[in-house]
């Protein structure tokens, strides 16, 4: 049963730009990068009150979205601004842009 | 906005004017223990920054006293990792209300000593409401800079790059 709009998360969207050593990781790379980052950074109960989701990556371009709680932005940008490295290369995760929809991100 | 790094020559990050390199001023204090900075927070308008976020009260006070402010650096949460951060922030929650307890001012920046450790003015202002900041004071804290990069340049101090 889906839940009523109230009840919902107020959720923003968050743009960035990935690189791993230079260079912008495939999909999958990305996913298990910002996952187990995110999950390091705020454990498992603080991923649930966090309302996040990586909503799409671009591999060619290095850009994606995360979703999170509206009140916890900040938040999400010192977590992605403390990613230095990554399975021993420098990795930078760039926080670009926040908007309440992903269209005008 | 302004930036404080450890390294000279570094470029500007996304919304950073200049990032001046903190050797140069005469009032930067890098205090090893918590009795280097009570020392050190006797100078005149003292830039207080020690590594391990252990400054006392009564440093705290003198400092505010004699105009001097206490940096919060970036590049200390990111030399560490896992629980080891998570007690540097810590501190750094502690410290900072301290300051504003007993009328301290503060700064943020990041104190890059490389290219990999510089951030952005957004980064930055997060840093500080993760910190417990509120917008006042990270307003505040941006103004502290750029007076303290203005009394440098009067100075004219060798070592500010980027324009500062």
């Amino acid at each position: 049963m889906a839940l009523k709009p109230t009840q919902r998360f107020k959720q923003r969207y968050v743009a960035f730009v990935l690189t791993c050593n230079a260079l912008h990781p495939a999909y999958a790379e990305a996913k298990e990068l910002v996952h187990s980052h995110f999950l390091s950074f705020f454990g498992e109960s603080g991923i649930s009150s966090l309302a996040f989701k990586l909503v799409k990556y671009d591999d060619k371009a290095g850009i994606g979205i995360v979703r999170c709680e509206r009140s916890r932005v900040d938040e999400i940008i010192f977590c992605m601004a403390c990613l230095s490295s990554w399975k021993g290369q420098a990795a930078r995760m760039e926080p670009r842009s926040t908007s309440g929809t992903i269209r005008r991100l | 906005m302004l930036d404080l790094a450890l390294a000279e020559g570094l470029p500007n990050a996304d919304g950073i004017s200049a990032a001046i390199f903190a050797g140069a001023l005469p009032s930067f204090s890098n205090c090893k223990s918590p009795q280097e900075a009570k020392a050190a927070a006797k100078r005149k308008r003292a830039l207080l920054y020690c590594k391990g976020y252990e400054i006392d009260d009564g440093a705290l006070l003198e400092a505010a006293r004699n105009g001097g402010a206490v940096l919060f650096a970036f590049c200390d949460v990111l030399g560490e990792s896992g629980f080891r951060r998570a007690i540097i922030v810590s501190k750094m929650r502690l410290l900072l209300q301290a300051c504003r307890r007993e009328g301290c001012p503060f700064a943020f920046c990041t104190l890059a000593s490389n290219e990999g450790q510089l951030r952005s003015a957004r980064e930055l202002a997060a840093f500080a409401a993760v910190l417990g900041a509120t917008p006042e004071e990270r307003k505040h804290s941006e103004k502290l800079l750029e007076g303290i990069a203005g009394k440098a340049g009067k100075g004219g101090k060798k070592g500010e790059k980027n324009g500062a």
